[in-house]
């Protein structure tokens, strides 16, 4: 009996060391890769050109920017557009992207896998998140609204003390929210859900007193019983991102962009999907 | 480096945020001891229920365990959560994390239960009976002690699983540790530490009950 204890022990603590060991060997090994890697060669784009495809995340729920229509199977959006032009410019043919749905939670490590080359999917920029990827000026800026019941007596932010917020997670909305919140000297608590359409489904079963996102978002699931507070706050700025290592791809996508909305191709996309201010 | 999921300041940023963590860890030990109780006592009462001579209980018994064995726990707390409320039923999280996923596990360990008495012979039962003892005496007296030893091992199995299945209430905002661990690293795509310390907690947890396990199945006279 003692003796198998001590085996179990000794099994047990071997385990922690390697959960630990493969933590640090990971570190260890991208580092040297990093370092050996000249940094900024042409090797990320010319790997896409090898492939013959650029893989792009998108998103396939969020109406007017990356949507999948249910009666065609078919991702369309302004994002697909953008994601299309970059494609285009490195490949010469705007078809030869391969899309890939992604979830706020799925995107980074999507990208750091290499899953996918390019990420254009709602994605707000922060200084954490530039930390780690390489993050675009912005395409879009769209502010943070509420939708809320009809039936509430809801009617602005102030109205929204001591209220539950629900909020997708991995967005940066709860942050937003929660600097409004304080500022306008309310108290809210929130409840966080893996998708959009589970906020909205809180907030239908009367779990969540309003679902917090950015506007443009909001618009795809306001119905006859909800609606969108006139109070907007912490505007969102979207960006593509690459991984950080893939500098080259990044640059030539930020030169693409500032190219369009020069040429004005951007607000022609933009006047195309209905998003022009 | 920074591509690197598991790069330095990402510890750090985790270390620095350690009481979200504790306090996701907090709601998941709550939530699994007050499922773990539910969990026994249904357990331990249907499985009665399965070998009792009443041919309803037995039936009861049957449904209870074929319809909450054969439906995913996640669809059961989808459906406290978010359908409930439309029949003016609103359930806390808590009571949903420990009712639902007690209620669930319940149906296991009832089975648990009825394998553990079926176990123990025939002939047991009938000499208590023809020493006088009524069913409910001869259940209580002779053949509960001897399923018990029987029974534990897989009862504790059963906690495990539990615990590991706490995991379901991240989906509906429950504040538990994987919730969290999700809120936190989705917020700064700071995944690599935050699962791996999470797994390493929920190991922490579960670790000691199997280790109880091996020591039951040996300190138990009869093997399987």
């Amino acid at each position: 009996m003692n003796l198998s204890r001590k085996k179990m022990l000794t099994l047990g603590l071997a385990l922690i060391t390697a959960f630990g060991l493969f933590a640090a060997g990971c570190g260890g090994d991208t580092k040297k890769d990093a370092a050996q890697k000249p940094a900024a060669t042409n090797d990320g784009i010319q790997k896409i050109k090898d492939r013959g495809v650029l893989k792009v995340g998108c998103k396939v729920d969020v109406p007017k920017f990356g949507f999948k229509d249910p009666k065609t199977n078919k991702i369309e959006g302004f994002e697909i557009d953008l994601a299309k032009a970059i494609a285009k410019k490195i490949l010469g043919d705007e078809n030869k992207i391969d899309l890939t749905g992604v979830v706020a939670k799925t995107r980074g490590p999507l990208l750091d896998s290499g899953e996918i080359d390019l990420c254009i999917a709602t994605f707000t920029i922060t200084d954490e998140r530039k930390q780690t990827y390489n993050m675009t000026t912005p395409y879009y800026e769209d502010p943070v609204g509420f939708l809320v019941k009809k039936d509430s007596g809801i009617k602005s932010i102030k109205d929204l003390n001591g209220k539950n917020i629900a909020v997708p997670q991995g967005a940066t909305t709860r942050k937003g929210v929660q600097d409004a919140a304080d500022k306008a000297g309310v108290k809210v608590t929130f409840s966080e859900f893996p998708t959009y359409s589970e906020c909205k489904t809180a907030l239908s079963a009367g779990r969540a007193d309003a679902y917090a996102m950015d506007t443009s978002n909001l618009l795809g699931y306001i119905d006859d019983s909800t609606e969108i507070l006139p109070d907007k706050i912490a505007p969102q700025f979207y960006g593509a991102a690459t991984k950080k290592d893939n500098k080259a791809l990044f640059d030539l996508v930020e030169k693409t962009f500032e190219d369009m909305k020069k040429s004005g191709e951007m607000d022609k996309l933009l006047t195309k999907w209905n998003l022009k201010k | 480096m920074a591509t690197n999921p598991f790069a330095e300041y990402k510890w750090q940023a985790l270390f620095t945020d350690w009481r979200l963590f504790a306090d996701g860890l907090t709601v998941t030990i709550e939530v699994a001891i007050v499922a773990l109780l539910v969990a026994l006592l249904l357990g331990i009462l249907f499985g009665v229920a399965g070998v009792f001579p009443n041919k309803n209980l037995r039936i009861l018994n049957r449904v209870y365990v074929e319809f909450f064995q054969n439906t995913p726990l996640v669809i059961q707390v989808i459906f406290l959560y978010h359908a409930l409320p439309h029949l003016k039923i609103v359930l806390p999280v808590f009571a949903i994390g420990s009712l639902g996923i007690g209620i669930y596990t319940g149906a296991y360990m009832a089975e648990v239960v009825r394998s553990g008495i079926l176990a123990i012979p025939r002939g047991q039962l009938e000499a208590g009976l023809s020493q006088g003892f009524t069913y409910f005496q001869a259940m209580r007296y002779l053949i509960l002690p001897q399923a018990k030893k029987i029974i534990l091992p897989s009862i504790a199995n059963q906690g495990v699983n539990l615990i590991k299945n706490t995991s379901v209430l991240a989906m509906i905002a429950g504040g538990d540790l994987m919730y969290q661990a999700d809120s936190w690293s989705g917020m700064n795509m700071y995944y690599g530490p935050a699962y791996i310390v999470t797994g390493l907690l929920y190991w922490l947890l579960c670790f000691p009950l199997t280790k109880y396990v091996k020591h039951l199945e040996g300190s138990s006279e009869v093997r399987p």
